[in-house]
């Protein structure tokens, strides 16, 4: 305690302002780094459909109360079946419109009768929740052109997506944010 | 978009396309009527101009915050802002992108390289390390909005013994340790899985969530900000920062009387009182006890590392590779005899049960060595924050602790000199007004 | 002001330590709980009934209904992509796919390959020739490999089957829905099954590439109209006579969309019957009437209503193929291991 206290504090000023002065350069230098590593682009989530088996988790797991995941139609794959097995129950008593035929639980399929013997099969958005029933059934037994996609207009892109965290089939990936979607499409 | 118009051009070329290509994707009927198979129309994401507003908003909030502390020193108004930062960054933003998860994202890129780190992120976990380097821990005081909704609830705050304090604080080091560890492995983003407020921001049903932000808000009303100060992985790289931080808060303006009133305005212990130099006949134990502390430090490291390797199949056992491997197991055992869609996809996916074994494997080594490491890292911290506990500093002043103050300027208005200046200006603005 | 400061001023006694004790503790069980907790709910949680097509329920079988067995193993084609199975008189086993036709010994070795310039998408084996379609033409070969006759293009037609009388040819184009007719030079005759009010022929419905015929000993041929569930019988002017088969999900009947698949029959005019989706074989009579099941999901390694796949290729819902000896003997090409197994009839 011999120490001048003006001339113990300028020591450690000095040390300090030396410390200060490597740290904030070794800091500049790993956050240079990291900002040429990065991109401005961003990442999103999505679902590849070719490898998720439409388990139903996504309707239940996300954190949105209506899931950010809906069914897609890719109408280019589509038989345009009359009795289409992601439309229709396992054992529809008629082939109609009656809610008592249908499979999905609220009614967000519409068929409407093209020509004799197609209709055409188009998803209500405003009532799909994403269960993925319709996608059970029609890949099951047709051409699989319904599919579930995350709709990036209303997924909030949490950092770590809960429903991807229990996805069975490891079916949901980050994409580039330029490419939201992963669909099925004729020409592949 | 490329995708989109292939899809609505299959109508024309599908049909060629399938009959050269056999069998492999089958055309839609062709239609006697003139009926045109729609495209499929998908909404876009948001903007990415919006991601650059947030990261603006993130730099004046922190410049905002910054002015605040060190030139405006009003509660009030640092205040107002952490209210901002809730409102825009909770609950407008939902919570994502948040600097305290970036850290997650952060090391992802660093470990995976199919991942690489949005310029967001980057600076999301950047800047207010980057400003606590100037200005001290001005994020956490109103810029952060995890902070900022614990912050409203202060209401009765008791004091935590220091001993109480600093062991607490050994949560964070774990959890950070853990935190690094899970996302460099490939396990997920733990911090952002168990942030206790983003169901409140997301006003999201999610009841185990929804309990742990609850337990946090009411812990938080006897306990200011226990998130903040024993659990917050980004919190603790930001102590590191404000230790070195070129402009500390100052409790008063100018020049301490030593009146003791601040002495206990802080609701997170974080003002120490001026010290007396030690007697120096305690000074050899003292030095003798620094000493054995320092032979310590590797002792703890040992332990911690050795905790940490064994504990390494307990921390694998969330990652997907090993979960997966590990039902397969019990299936092929017949122990489990439920058929679990993770076990449905992995039969249909047509890989063989010997395919999973060596990537439980891989999985299981990284975390072996990932936890050893993980482990002598918390021992490290352990020891550390031993000998510095028992390191004597000089104070002549009522100081904020550097790491431990959030900058939130409650304990400004308790400093006479700082209210003698209020008046003092009061009185000159008034005298303006006559004059003028 | 100073009192004011009194007042605002934080509580800071020591009987806090207690509280600040027990409100810690409360925080560490409630964070232990909400661990137990988030296991439970979010990552156990299930999905509702509602939500879940109960598909593997219909997958199965009355055991009672089965009357065949499988006979040995599987054969393994080896193919990564078998479209075809047929045998001929004396037993051979003939597979098409992956750009070629494999020929396998009775006893399922394999004895022979013949390379094929494309993708082979039928094949039938007929008076000691075997006749595959090309996608969009016919080819015939010796059994011994040699290329003996290349017929003419069809512009953009899917040839998904073949049925070789005593003077015609035919073969079933699923992508212009018709049955073409050919003579045995390869000239064609006409089209089978156009839609046509007058003659009462709805048209065939052919909704993804599976499109099978055969020729019955009573003369007339056999369409299966996958679309409409049914199987219908037409002479081969293109009359139509009549037709059976039912939409249903239940073992009399076809199930899905587009079934049944693929076609073959018996030495005794027994029909048997493949369908995709919920696969099954099964064997009726020429009124439909169902006379007993060959292999059901289960018999068939069947496991799931969806298949993870690796892209557009894979992903396709796989079908099946049938062919029947002379003893009886089922043979049963299943497309997703791509393997062949037999089966007999229960004595």
């Amino acid at each position: 305690m011999e120490h001048q206290p003006s001339e113990f504090f300028s020591r450690r000023q000095f040390l300090k302002d030396g410390v200060w002065t490597v740290s904030a350069a070794l800091g500049g230098a790993a956050s240079a780094l990291l900002a040429a590593r990065s991109r401005r682009q961003g990442w999103l989530w999505q679902i590849d459909p070719y490898k998720c088996i439409a388990c139903g988790r996504c309707a239940t797991h996300c954190v949105l109360t209506e899931s950010a995941v809906k069914c897609v139609h890719a109408f280019a794959l589509c038989g345009y079946c009359d009795l289409c097995t992601g439309y229709f129950g396992p054992e529809p008593k008629a082939l109609d419109t009656g809610a008592e035929h249908q499979l999905c639980p609220t009614g967000a399929i519409r068929r409407r009768f093209i020509e004799e013997p197609y209709f055409e099969f188009t998803i209500d958005e405003s009532r799909c929740i994403g269960c993925g029933k319709c996608v059970v059934g029609c890949s099951a037994f047709g051409n699989g052109s319904l599919f579930l996609q995350v709709r990036q207009d209303r997924c909030l892109n949490c950092n770590e997506c809960s429903i991807a965290r229990v996805c069975p089939s490891r079916a949901f990936v980050r994409v580039p944010a330029d490419q939201p979607y992963l669909l099925k499409d004729a020409a592949s | 978009m490329k995708r989109l118009a292939l899809a609505g051009l299959g109508l024309g070329l599908g049909i060629w396309a399938a009959a050269a290509q056999a069998a492999q994707r089958f055309p839609p009927p062709q239609f006697e009527t003139d009926y045109q198979i729609p495209t499929v129309h998908l909404s876009p994401p948001r903007e990415a101009l919006w991601e650059a507003l947030d990261a603006a908003v993130l730099a004046a909030a922190l410049s905002a915050a910054s002015w605040l502390v060190f030139k405006k020193r009003s509660r009030r108004w640092i205040a107002a802002l952490s209210v901002f930062s809730l409102l825009y960054f909770g609950f407008w933003r939902r919570g994502c992108i948040c600097s305290v998860g970036a850290l997650g994202n952060v090391v992802l890129s660093l470990f995976d390289p199919s991942y690489v780190l949005p310029l967001t992120a980057a600076v999301f976990f950047l800047l207010p390390l980057l400003f606590g380097l100037f200005f001290g821990r001005v994020f956490c005081g109103a810029v952060c909005p995890l902070g900022a909704i614990q912050d409203l609830v202060v209401f009765r705050p008791l004091s935590v013994p220091f001993w109480l304090e600093t062991a607490l604080r050994m949560i964070a080091w774990i959890y950070l340790a853990a935190a690094v560890l899970m996302a460099a492995a490939g396990s997920g983003l733990l911090i952002c899985r168990y942030d206790p407020f983003v169901s409140f921001f997301r006003l999201s049903l999610n009841t185990p969530l929804w309990i742990l932000g609850l337990l946090c808000l009411g812990v938080g009303v006897f306990i200011a900000r226990p998130y903040c100060r024993f659990v917050c992985p980004y919190g603790l790289l930001l102590r590191q920062m404000s230790r070195l931080s070129f402009w500390s808060v100052r409790i008063t303006p100018d020049e301490c009387i030593q009146c003791r009133l601040c002495e206990e305005a802080c609701p997170l212990g974080a003002i120490e009182p001026p010290t007396a130099p030690w007697p120096a006949k305690l000074l050899p134990a003292e030095r003798r006890r620094l000493g054995l502390l320092i032979l310590l430090l590797p002792l703890l490291m040992a332990l911690g590392g050795w905790i940490g390797y064994r504990l390494h199949p307990v921390l694998a056992a969330g990652h997907p590779a090993v979960a997966l491997a590990e039902q397969v197991r019990l299936w092929q055992s017949g122990k489990m005899t439920e058929r679990t869609d993770e076990i449905r996809a992995w039969e249909t996916s047509g890989k063989p049960a010997e395919s999973l074994w060596p990537q439980e494997a891989a999985v299981l080594q990284k975390f072996s060595l990932g936890g050893l490491l993980a482990g002598i890292f918390v021992g490290f911290a352990a020891g550390v924050k031993l000998i510095q506990v028992s390191i004597h500093r000089v104070r002549k002043e009522y100081q904020a602790n550097r790491a431990g103050c959030l900058a939130c300027g409650r304990c400004f208005a308790f400093c006479p000199r700082q209210q003698m200046r209020e008046k003092a200006r009061a009185v000159s603005a008034e005298k303006k007004q006559v004059e003028g | 002001m100073r009192q004011l400061l009194k007042k605002m001023r934080f509580a800071k006694t020591n009987s806090g330590l207690l509280a600040l004790l027990l409100a810690l503790g409360a925080f560490g069980a409630g964070f232990i709980a909400y661990l137990i907790l988030d296991r439970a709910f979010f990552v156990k949680k299930k999905v509702p009934a509602a939500y879940e097509y109960p598909i593997e329920q219909l997958a199965v079988i009355d055991p009672g209904l089965i009357v065949c067995r499988q006979v040995g193993s599987p054969i393994e084609t080896g193919l990564q992509r078998a479209s075809a199975v047929d045998v001929d008189a004396q037993g051979i086993l003939y597979a098409a796919g992956d750009e070629k036709i494999l020929v396998f010994s009775s006893s399922g070795r394999k004895e022979k390959e013949i390379i094929l310039p494309a993708m082979p998408t039928a094949l039938k084996t007929a008076e000691g020739l075997l006749y595959t379609a090309l996608t969009e033409r016919i080819e015939l070969y010796s059994p011994q490999g040699e290329q003996l006759a290349v017929w003419a293009n069809i512009p953009a037609a899917l040839l998904t089957s073949i049925a070789v009388g005593r003077e015609d040819v035919f073969a079933a184009d699923a992508l212009h829905k018709v049955v073409r007719r050919f003579d045995k030079q390869g000239n064609p005759l006409g089209l089978i099954g156009q839609k046509d009010a007058e003659r009462g022929i709805e048209g065939f419905v052919v909704p993804s590439p599976y499109f099978d015929i055969l020729i019955a000993p009573d003369g007339l041929l056999r369409v299966v109209n996958p679309g409409r569930q049914r199987v219908e019988a037409y002479t081969f002017d293109g009359h139509l006579e009549w037709h059976w088969g039912s939409p249903s999900m239940g073992i009399e009947g076809f199930c899905g969309c587009c079934n049944p698949v693929a076609l073959a029959m018996l030495p005794d005019g027994t029909f048997v019957t493949a369908e995709k989706g919920l696969v099954r074989v099964k064997l009726y009579d020429d009124e439909g009437n169902l006379l007993g099941v060959v292999a059901g999901p289960r018999q068939l390694g069947w496991q799931a209503p969806i298949r993870v796949c690796e892209g557009p290729q894979d992903c396709q819902v796989r079908g099946l193929d049938v062919a029947a000896d002379p003893q009886g003997r089922i043979y049963v090409l299943e497309q997703v291991r791509n393997t062949i197994l037999v089966f007999e009839k229960i004595q």
